[in-house]
């Protein structure tokens, strides 16, 4: 590993992207050579239902890692929007879209939220969220406490339907990830976020506002934690207060494996959308070989640990 | 007191309003919730009621403990939770009937919980890995690994002496609650009268300078999470004594209570300043707060909510950052 890190040290490659890309090839191939289903049109339609929740989430932290901070509260977030939707949808079945519009400006404002008390208090984000997340878990555990309600028929079509044999998922994954890369590279706003990653002092001297970047950012990862959750309901048709618990360190894997280094300032969305296919296909994979589940959480685990340590050797 | 704490003190007068508050605060915000919880319920005082509470208490005790040392050197255990569990789902390897097995349990629990620490030291100094990374991914490899042993149901082969650690009496006190105290004792002659404890000190205010002044900070900082580790390894085994079965998921939630109880305790989360009396007095205050919740009549979902305010506010009281 060292000395494969060295060779792209040597010749200032981009090493995590590479090896992502190496690492997604073996893995088709072996799928492939596992079960003649994985390499169908259907299981990538599956997989992509899946993908777009991690996926969405995953951005959101990515941004938010970018300029050096976390967002612990990307997983309750998720859940309160599930529970609100499904249980207003039940109540309403005609009101989606104001349903969806309230959803994705109530989980903005709580991830803002995050990023004003980050600035104002002048906690680590860690904490901050940490302490919000308790806070939408236990507010949404008392307004439910099992998962329940329901979404129409309709609302389902967003996890399965397609348009000309595309799935809506994968269309809104890429697309979303298209539109967050534009703006990370191209405007002055997203660039910024790397400014402030690199350096909050340097960002402020070049006339970066920083707490307003980072509140915009703490922001956004809300946005995609209520985008998320939308395509989540869709998938489930219940809200489950719990169903996010998991896909808070969940949304991390994806960013580390994709070369977002945590202390921020570099990386960016190709990464995250190349680390969650490698961890999205890994799952398929393992189910496919039927190795029990339990071991799913002992390779994400392992691959956390390698692609950190690697990162960390190149940096050296 | 410390080398590390003289430079923090010099710069605020040992009578201003934030030396005392700091001090003293939070033994006043105990107090003061003994009073509110002592008015909302009669029974709150009656010494069956405070050590029942000491009892519950004595557990998360041995986990803030452990996660003192970890963040006095910069650091964070997130697998502490994790690995209690895991020690409990171990316990039950054994499938014994007879008590003659504890003995057993005990020195497995703390090799594992000592090779878990070694390993979460060893990924944060030798190879960089960010504390919140590295023990994230052992609380996951830990849980994938008890999952896959128990395939997910709860198990509850247990040696009968099991309860007696959690419920047992020695001169009217509870075992959990002497084990917890000789813990606190060694611990904290080690970190306030000891030569190491200095160390850490010295390692999680500036590790650079520890360096200079011929420490081994890695080596130190790795001792801490074996410390850590094996502090919620004992804490799982008398957790699992106090709920007899052993589920998947005994002790979660232990991760997040003891950074809560420990940065309230005044540990700060940027390494280099607390105490072992400060911790076990946020778990003092975390344990009556708890209780309090229910006393009130508010559900128990709420305290996941106060929880969290109490979590950012003592940070930003403490005005601790985090590395």
């Amino acid at each position: 590993m060292t000395a494969i890190a060295g060779v792209f040290q040597r010749h200032r490659m981009l090493p995590s992207y590479l090896i992502v890309l190496v690492l997604l090839a073996i893995l088709v191939v072996t799928g492939g050579a596992l079960s003649d289903r994985f390499l169908t049109w259907r299981n990538f339609g599956n997989l992509f239902q899946q993908m777009v929740v991690l996926g969405v989430a995953s951005l959101g932290q990515t941004f938010v890692i970018l300029i050096g901070g976390i967002d612990l509260a990307i997983g309750a977030l998720v859940g309160a929007v599930t529970v609100f939707l499904a249980n207003f949808l039940q109540w309403q079945p005609d009101w989606i879209v104001p349903a969806i519009a309230i959803a994705l400006v109530g989980s903005t404002a709580i991830g803002a939220l995050n990023g004003i008390l980050t600035v104002t208090l002048r906690v680590h984000p860690l904490i901050v969220t940490l302490g919000t997340s308790s806070v939408i878990f236990g507010a949404t555990l008392m307004y439910r406490k099992e998962p329940g309600g329901s979404v129409p028929a309709v609302f389902e079509e967003l996890a399965y339907g397609d348009i000309a044999g595309i799935p809506y998922t994968a269309l809104a994954l890429v697309v979303i990830f298209a539109l967050a890369g534009l703006w990370l590279q191209r405007t002055r706003s997203g660039r910024s976020l790397y400014f402030v990653g690199g350096s909050h002092e340097a960002a402020r001297l070049n006339g970066v506002a920083v707490s307003r970047v980072t509140i915009l950012v703490y922001a956004l990862s809300g946005l995609c934690a209520g985008i998320a959750a939308i395509f989540l309901v869709a998938r489930t048709g219940v809200g489950d207060p719990r169903i996010g618990q998991t896909l808070t360190l969940q949304s991390i894997t994806p960013v580390v494996v994709g070369g977002t280094i945590l202390i921020g300032g570099r990386g960016g969305v190709l990464g995250t959308f190349l680390g969650v296919l490698l961890v999205s296909m890994l799952n398929s994979m393992l189910n496919f070989s039927g190795v029990s589940s339990f071991y799913q959480w002992v390779v994400q685990g392992v691959i956390i640990i390698a692609a950190v340590g690697l990162h960390k050797t190149r940096r050296e | 007191m410390t080398l590390a704490e003289k430079p923090a003190r010099a710069r605020v007068s040992h009578y201003s309003l934030a030396a005392l508050s700091e001090r003293f605060g939070l033994g006043l915000f105990l107090i003061l919730l003994l009073v509110v919880a002592a008015i909302a319920s009669p029974t709150f005082l009656v010494p069956a009621n405070l050590l029942n509470l000491l009892t519950l208490a004595a557990p998360l005790g041995m986990v803030v403990l452990g996660q003192t040392f970890v963040i006095l050197v910069r650091g964070l255990d997130l697998s502490v939770a994790s690995l209690m569990a895991t020690v409990a789902v171990l316990a039950t390897a054994f499938r014994a009937t007879s008590d003659s097995v504890i003995p057993l349990i005990f020195v497995a629990a703390i090799v594992l919980s000592a090779v878990v620490g070694f390993v979460n030291g060893w990924l944060v100094t030798k190879r960089g890995v960010s504390p919140f990374l590295a023990t994230l991914a052992m609380m996951i490899i830990l849980q994938g690994a008890r999952f896959a042993y128990t395939g997910g149901a709860p198990i509850s082969t247990l040696p009968p002496g099991m309860a007696w650690l959690a419920n047992g009496r020695v001169l009217g006190l509870p075992i959990n609650l002497w084990t917890l105290a000789v813990m606190a004792a060694f611990l904290g002659f080690l970190l306030h009268r000891m030569r190491l404890g200095r160390e850490i000190y010295m390692v999680g205010a500036n590790p650079r300078a520890a360096r200079l002044n011929g420490l081994s900070p890695d080596a130190v900082t790795i001792l801490c999470y074996v410390i850590c580790s094996v502090c919620a390894g004992i804490g799982g085994l008398f957790l699992l004594g106090y709920v007899g079965t052993v589920s998947n998921w005994v002790g979660q939630g232990y991760e997040l209570d003891s950074i809560v109880a420990a940065v309230m305790g005044g540990v700060a989360l940027s390494g280099g300043r607390g105490s072992v009396f400060g911790a076990l007095m946020g778990v003092a205050v975390l344990i009556v707060i708890n209780n309090l919740v229910i006393l009130l009549g508010f559900p128990v979902e709420a305290q996941f909510i106060i929880k969290g305010v109490i979590i950012v506010g003592a940070a930003a009281f403490y005005r601790t950052r985090l590395i």
